[in-house]
């Protein structure tokens, strides 16, 4: 027989597994905040303060200041815990409250801090026992509850909200945006003394390419044997290319990679999270590094360049692609399925026309990206204008006009970049 | 006559959410019935709907269609049985980027040769069909209008349309007037009722105003919380009927 599960809308009874997942995942998050806290703390007493009196080397940890750090951290992650609406809390659903579901008092709140060490000395065992109905020490002492938010779902809205800055998650939060900040700033050492400083220096810079030199903008340069304009339009061919191809290839593997067309069999499943692997995968090495692969394979050129940003726009439109599979209206799939239709007819008559719109959105949008990455790919080898742009800038020093040439050529992109943006946009919005 | 549809202890469970939507339901359906299953929302009207042809796979319980086991059917077979079961929705379910004849031809797409309708390739005695199905419920002249274009009640008789294109035995109609006004909806009913009666079409439709299913139900069946509460005619349900299957702060709601 089937199980016949209660229909009473009453407070939920959770599982043990259900009451302790949770809260295992809050306090786990809230130990990584405050050992994150820790780190940041170690490198900045190093840069300020160690570095500048012992001139060379590192503070580190001793070996005896370890135990030190856990436990501190430890401490702290309790201490948030036992003041209620810590980070980890609140990202998982729970809400410490006292019996009657108000705010527990600061009293309540220290007496839960100082129970907590005393139940895991005395009865560490209980923690794997505590749910709503078997209470751990603290809990008793303080007289407080933590709650698991779907729990309590009927009286959640009796409890005033707090203003953030009240509440610990709001006080964290801020702690680790202002800890990431600061250390963030040390490590990419920003300066921004040296962009006021040099900036005059850099001025022939700027009159150079504010002032381009068109001279080879038709006409080829003699030793590249190449015009700005042939570059341009190798670049516009191959951004095109790669974008047809790799719509054409993402069409069928978006389907492969859509959970509500896959997810009905075991094998489905696996397709699925393949299919999806594969797109990540891919998606998440960059169409240069793709270029430097395929410059070896099939040797530097355009060729080469129309491969790296096809297999990398597959996987790109393939992922948005998909996504736009799971979101279409179940319904008329339903009606078609239910009308003795095949799988494939339900896919072609239901899904298709769903979708057509979005991904010739995306695809024009791809193509976007895969012009302003055909200027560049020339890099690693990929061909294209930024062949002749990469030309220019080597030749530095050797001819007198070459940051002139290099600002023909960059204004030659801008502006072709921008006109495709234009038009690709107006018929986005045509489509949409 | 015959009984063309026979429900034997139907449960669902949806494990998601551990819900019991359907609980121990068992009726049969005769030929040529226009048989009413009211109820409030989440009492298990649809899921009894989606169950007979197989869009919500049933836990326990069987299904049998003429005689065939539904719940047994698979692949081909099970196509086939959805073939002969038409069915209308509450959201008209359309695809609303396809226009009204393509919507209507998709209902073909159980007996076409399937290579055709990998080209949109129907043969045109389906397209005629098609027309004349339009032409049945009054919108011929919106055939090659976009689904999306249509008012409510139109697309609803597009979804008719769609169901007729099967030429079911047994039309199912999940709460067909719930997004539509009173007016629209007494006429969708109507068609409902001469496939009933012109077509003998057998029907079951689920629905929420009593006063609905009083005048175009032959036979009742109220379900509650998965249950089956009442099973008979119309007017059998009496104020203490109607307390029970609706709750005790119900009012009757009269819709003309």
């Amino acid at each position: 027989m089937a199980k016949r599960p209660s229909k009473s809308k009453s407070v939920k009874i959770l599982s043990r597994w259900e009451a302790l997942r949770p809260r295992f995942l809050a306090f786990m998050l809230d130990w990584i905040s405050w050992g994150y806290v820790a780190y940041g703390t170690m490198y900045l007493l190093n840069y300020y303060w160690y570095t500048n009196i012992h001139y060379y080397g590192r503070l580190t940890v001793p070996e005896w200041g370890w135990p030190i750090v856990i436990l501190g951290t430890l401490e702290l992650t309790v201490a948030s815990h036992a003041f209620g609406h810590s980070l980890g809390q609140s990202m998982f659903g729970l809400r410490l409250l006292t019996e009657s579901y108000t705010l527990p008092s600061l009293r309540q709140r220290w007496q839960r801090f100082l129970g907590w060490h005393l139940s895991l000395i005395a009865f560490p065992v209980t923690i794997w026992n505590s749910t709503q109905q078997n209470r751990m020490l603290h809990d008793r002492l303080s007289g407080t509850q933590m709650y698991v938010v779907k729990e309590i779902k009927d009286v959640m809205p009796l409890i005033p909200p707090r203003a953030w800055y009240k509440t610990n998650r709001g006080v964290m939060t801020v702690i680790l945006i202002g800890v990431t900040v600061w250390v963030g700033w040390l490590t990419t050492k920003i300066n921004l003394g040296i962009l006021i400083d040099r900036a005059e220096e850099s001025g022939y810079l700027w009159k150079a390419l504010l002032t381009p030199d068109f001279t080879h903008f038709i006409v080829p340069d003699p030793e590249l044997h190449t015009s700005i304009l042939s570059g341009i339009i190798e670049s516009i061919f191959m951004a095109f290319l790669a974008t047809l191809l790799g719509g054409i290839i993402a069409f069928p593997l978006s389907f492969l990679g859509a959970r509500n067309i896959m997810g009905f069999s075991p094998l489905g499943w696996l397709v699925y999270g393949f299919m999806r692997g594969v797109f990540n995968v891919i998606r998440s090495i960059e169409s240069l590094l793709w270029g430097i692969i395929f410059a070896i394979w099939v040797r530097f050129g355009p060729f080469a360049g129309v491969l790296a940003l096809t297999i990398h726009t597959i996987a790109a439109l393939g992922k948005l692609y998909s996504e736009q599979v799971e979101g279409v209206d179940p319904g008329p799939l339903e009606a078609i399925a239910a009308t003795g239709a095949r799988r494939w007819q339900v896919i072609l008559y239901g899904v298709v026309p769903q979708i057509i719109p979005s991904y010739l959105a995306f695809t024009l949008y791809r193509w976007d990206i895969n012009v302003r990455m055909a200027t560049v790919i020339a890099l690693v080898g990929g061909g294209g204008i930024g062949r002749i742009l990469f030309y220019y800038k080597g030749q530095v020093g050797r001819l007198p006009n070459a940051w002139n040439q290099v600002g023909a050529v960059v204004f030659t992109i801008a502006v072709v970049v921008w006109a495709l943006d234009y038009i690709s946009g107006r018929v986005r919005e045509k489509i949409v | 006559m015959a009984e063309q549809l026979v429900v034997e202890h139907l449960t669902k469970v949806y494990e998601r959410g551990d819900i019991l939507a359907l609980d121990d339901v068992s009726f049969s359906v005769e030929k040529g019935e226009f048989l009413v299953v009211i109820g409030l929302s989440g009492s298990g009207k649809s899921t009894l709907l989606r169950c007979i042809n197989r869009l919500v796979e049933p836990t326990e319980g069987k299904i049998y269609f003429d005689g065939v086991d539904v719940t047994a059917a698979s692949g081909a077979e099970l196509r086939r049985l959805r073939r002969k079961m038409g069915m209308i929705y509450q959201q008209f379910n359309l695809v609303k980027r396809s226009s009204v004849l393509t919507n209507v031809l998709a209902g073909r797409l159980g007996y076409v040769n399937p290579w055709r309708s990998l080209l949109h390739r129907f043969p045109p005695e389906d397209i005629e069909m098609a027309l004349k199905n339009l032409e049945r419920v009054g919108i011929r002249d919106q055939a090659y209008k976009r689904a999306d274009e249509l008012s409510g009640g139109q697309q609803q008789r597009v979804g008719i349309a769609r169901a007729l294109m099967q030429e079911p035995e047994l039309l199912m109609a999940d709460e067909p007037v719930s997004a539509l006004d009173p007016a629209t909806s007494h006429s969708v009913m109507k068609y409902l009722e001469q496939m009933n009666r012109e077509d003998g079409v057998t029907v079951i439709a689920s629905l929420h105003f009593l006063s609905l299913a009083r005048r175009y139900g032959t036979r009742i069946l109220a379900l509650k919380d998965g249950k089956i509460v009442f099973e008979g005619l119309p007017d059998e349900i009496d104020e203490a009927k109607f307390k029970e299957i609706y709750g005790e702060e119900a009012e009757q709601v009269e819709v003309r």
